[in-house]
């Protein structure tokens, strides 16, 4: 795109130098910024120290909600599919009267601001029905897996061939065994990508959450932002470091083992 | 393709009626309560606009909504730019470091948004990298104010969004035919008439998406302006919550639920007939 | 062979939804034969297929096989093999556990079953491929799995969709004597789809040629290629030169013609290319078109009687472009059919 190689030459690096600078260098600064001496947040960090990064483990609100994010996102996202397979498998293999209002209705939840749904919920289904926290959180982490659930397990639905299950049939199997047989095996890949995705979306979210918190029970982000409003010390960012190299493993994992970027 | 039609609703039915009693039902019931009148002791009700009225009516909160529309503006056109370059860059790369460099964009997307946020306070700060460094060479005596303001928000919506305007040019440039640019180079194009009569009406389709998912994304932002521009620098999502948390005025918070989602369903629909009038354009070619 | 039905499908109604594909359909089918349903697409013959396997719920009518009837027996306890145009293996399994998938389900264990797939894999000559997955397989491999996969099953019958039609020619001509192996080696009733006649000539016992969700002619390979009945089948298997018939004069292009001869009394005529005579008789065209092939040479003439496909030997003198040429029909090559549409 540049008129000579000169200028090809030097565009191309700085280019990408400032956008992956500008992208990943914030990151970089909270991850030094963890291991400082100093009692507040601050770059460079004053000396080296481990003590916030020791902190975090320590801190009992952060054990409660990180224990609370983790059932969120593993049982919200388990929930999702166990809704959602059944669902695709409807919505790919069958012609379904009013296919797309079912596949519009469970994919709304990513088009509407997460904040909405959450007051929603609160206003509407924990006050009238006198639901739980606890169990308003986990419907809302569902509802809001469900559609990357939907999606990415279509995909790989509609990527395999469906006479396969109409040999299965012919071979002796039930229609039921051939979904077990043949069906899921081949679907695994997608089936982990999608539980990965909705578990890190559900991780990192804040706007569901916001309005479902109560005494004792929270999302480690917001734990995090009302920690973050009373005292400035480097230990949010040594949790936000740690939580970002848990998220970075698990995929990283991911796209090694699975393949993962196939799927989303 | 079966038809056991009893079958395939059993199977889909579940998630369609979760989706519609946990998601659809409390957020319609939601939006309609801005144009309901607040019954109090049993009195009231019935439908109007009054608290849309009411909303645009005071100065603060036209300033927000100006404020919301103009920044997710801003950051889309400028994550367009930075996306284009970005974007020619990456894929005039080999294969093995293409897909590197694309996995860099596209690891900030993995990391909790409140980390990634949280980051430009120690950039940003009155003790920040960025006053440290203006003061140090010279050119400020005093820290300047950048968090707590529209620039503070702006640049942390820009970091959140830019993978997603990134990755949807790469495949659109990647998508174009391979011998458009040197077709028009040798028919005489300079090269800004190539990117502007070649290679953005062929990646127009990318644009769109990444236009649309980088304006709605800073449109419903929530942590990026809760934590870089504080309390009194408000955008719809943080006003909204205001709204709730601070006045307890659930009809203001349903207005603003309502103004956000239109907004980013006018945005879909705009954009969306953007990328088809052109593909109406092609197909009639 | 016994002249009973081995296999027979009474007044078989088949839809999707509201649009009928098959409609009154009956055929009789013997013990061991190998049948083609010939037809092009959309005639009804996958759905027919797809019916005698119980992967379509039959709409109206009976399916009998081996004096059962079926036509309310699930797919899974049919008895009923089918090799899918797309093979169907499962890809995430070797080619051992595709093909001892189904044996596995009947209750096969241990060397039984073991000595059951190692023989059927052997049969297809696949035995040093057993632990490769489908995906690292040729086409041609893939359905000779498919067809082990079915035959250890030992299914009443086997189906088998466009068994040829994925393959290049050389595996053509080997899956074809593959398939003649194997129907002569078990003695299975063996139904296959296609819509090449020469696949359908060169394989079947008896040839079913559908049109339009019905039959249109049942018989040999011989009875279909030299005495087709109707103008559809004759247009199928080569006869391009296709008339009605009216009062003992062809009908074409809206007038009527006299032929040399006495013409049998039929609904139409028709003449493949190397029975039209060219240089004499009674009719004139002009040749717009010649194509050199091998040993013979191809003309389209342009005649009063609209466009003639004529073919003669090569050795013979060539008429150039434009030229005006004499031609007969004669009436004693004509094939006559009863019906024309």
């Amino acid at each position: 795109m540049m008129p000579n190689s000169l200028g090809r030459n030097l565009f191309i690096p700085l280019t990408l130098f400032l956008v992956i600078a500008f992208l990943i260098g914030p990151f970089l600064i909270i991850v030094a910024a963890s291991f400082s001496a100093g009692d507040t947040l601050a770059f460079p960090p004053q000396g080296f120290s481990l003590r916030w990064i020791a902190k975090v483990f320590t801190v009992e609100s952060f054990r409660a909600s990180f224990g609370m994010s983790l059932f969120l996102a593993i049982g919200g996202t388990a929930a999702a599919l166990v809704l959602g397979i059944p669902a695709s498998y409807a919505l790919s293999r069958y012609k379904l009267p009013g296919a797309e209002v079912i596949r519009t209705v469970v994919s709304a939840p990513i088009i509407v601001p997460g904040i909405i749904v959450g007051l929603a919920l609160l206003r509407y289904i924990v006050v009238p029905f006198g639901v739980g926290i606890s169990l308003a959180l986990f419907l809302a982490h569902t509802a809001l897996v469900l559609p990357y659930a939907v999606r990415v397990v279509s995909a790989s639905l509609d990527n395999l061939r469906s006479d396969i299950e109409e040999a299965a049939v012919l071979l002796g199997s039930s229609r039921t065994g051939a979904f077990f047989r043949v069906v899921l095996p081949n679907i695994r890949g997608g089936i982990l990508s999608a539980f990965i995705l909705g578990f890190v979306t559900s991780f990192n979210q804040v706007p569901v959450s916001l309005f479902l918190s109560g005494p004792g029970v929270r999302t480690l982000p917001i734990d995090m932002i009302a920690y973050m409003e009373i005292v400035f010390d480097p230990s949010v960012a040594a949790l936000s470091a740690l939580l970002a190299f848990l998220s970075i493993g698990i995929v990283f994992a991911a796209e090694r083992f699975l393949g993962f970027s196939r799927y989303v | 393709m079966f038809q056991n039609r009893a079958e395939a609703l059993a199977l889909a039915l579940p998630a369609a009626i979760f989706a519609a009693a946990v998601f659809l039902v409390p957020v319609l019931i939601l939006l309609s309560d801005g144009f309901r009148n607040p019954v109090v002791d049993g009195v009231g009700g019935g439908w109007t606009l009054s608290a849309f009225t009411d909303f645009f009516s005071s100065s603060l909160n036209q300033t927000v909504f100006l404020r919301t529309l103009r920044l997710g503006a801003i950051v889309t056109v400028v994550s367009a730019v930075i996306g284009y370059a970005a974007a020619f860059a990456i894929v005039s790369l080999d294969p093995v470091a293409k897909g590197r460099v694309t996995g860099l964009v596209v690891l900030p997307l993995m990391i909790s948004p409140v980390a990634r946020t949280y980051a430009w306070i120690v950039i940003l700060g009155r003790t920040g990298i960025v006053n440290q460094a203006f003061q140090a060479l010279g050119i400020t005596q005093a820290p300047l104010r950048i968090l707590f303001s529209e620039t503070a928000i702006f640049i942390g919506l820009l970091q959140l969004f830019l993978p997603l305007m990134i990755i949807s040019l790469i495949s659109a440039l990647e998508n174009m035919p391979k011998d458009a640019i040197p077709a028009a180079r040798v028919l005489g194009a300079n090269w800004f008439q190539v990117f502007w009569k070649v290679v953005l009406p062929l990646t127009r389709e990318g644009l769109v998406i990444g236009g649309t998912l980088v304006f709605t994304g800073s449109l419903t932002a929530y942590i990026t302006p809760a934590i870089l521009g504080g309390s009194k620098v408000l955008m719809l999502e943080t006003l909204m919550y205001q709204q709730v948390a601070v006045s307890s005025n659930f009809v203001a918070a349903s207005v603003i639920a309502f103004i956000l989602i239109v907004m980013s369903f006018a945005a879909n629909i705009l954009l969306k007939r953007v990328a088809t009038a052109r593909n109406k354009v092609r197909a009639a070619a | 062979m016994s002249d009973q039905a081995y296999l027979s499908l009474e007044k078989l109604t088949l839809a999707y939804g509201d649009s009928v594909a098959v409609a009154d359909l009956d055929l009789d089918i013997r013990r061991g034969e190998l049948i083609a349903l010939l037809g092009p697409s959309g005639c009804g013959k996958t759905t027919t297929m797809r019916a005698i396997a119980g992967l379509l719920p039959v709409r109206s009518g009976h399916v009998r096989l081996d004096g059962a009837d079926i036509t309310h027996v699930s797919p899974n306890k049919r008895a009923v093999g089918l090799v899918f145009q797309s093979y169907a293996l499962f890809p995430h399994l070797s080619v051992y556990e595709n093909v001892a998938f189904g044996l596995r389900l009947k209750g096969l264990r241990g060397t039984e079953l073991d000595a059951k797939v190692q023989s059927g894999i052997k049969s297809v000559g696949l035995s040093s491929f057993a632990n490769r997955r489908p995906a690292e397989l040729s086409g041609g491999q893939q359905q000779r799995v498919a067809l082990a996969r079915s035959m250890v099953m030992e299914p009443k019958v086997l189906l088998l969709d466009e068994p040829l039609s994925n393959l290049d020619a050389r595996l053509r001509l080997e899956m074809r004597t593959e398939l003649q192996r194997v129907q002569k080696e078990t003695g299975v009733t063996m139904i296959f789809v296609t819509h090449d006649q020469a696949e359908a000539l060169a394989l079947a016992d008896r040839i079913v040629v559908m049109k339009r969700g019905a039959i249109e002619q049942i018989g040999s390979p011989q009875d279909i290629y030299n005495r087709p009945q109707s103008s559809f089948v004759a247009d199928f298997v080569g006869f391009e030169n296709v008339f009605a018939l009216e009062g003992g004069k062809l009908k074409a292009a809206g007038s009527l013609f006299e032929l040399q001869g006495e013409a049998p009394s039929a609904a139409g005529l028709a003449w493949r290319p190397r029975m039209v005579s060219l240089g004499t008789g009674p009719f004139r065209g002009t040749v717009r078109g010649t194509s050199f092939a091998g040993d013979h040479r191809e003309y389209l003439l342009d005649t009063p009687l609209g466009l003639i496909k004529a073919e003669v030997e090569a050795s013979q003198p060539v008429h150039d472009l434009g030229t005006e040429l004499a031609f007969d029909l004669p009436a004693h090559k004509a094939v006559p059919l009863s019906q024309f549409s």
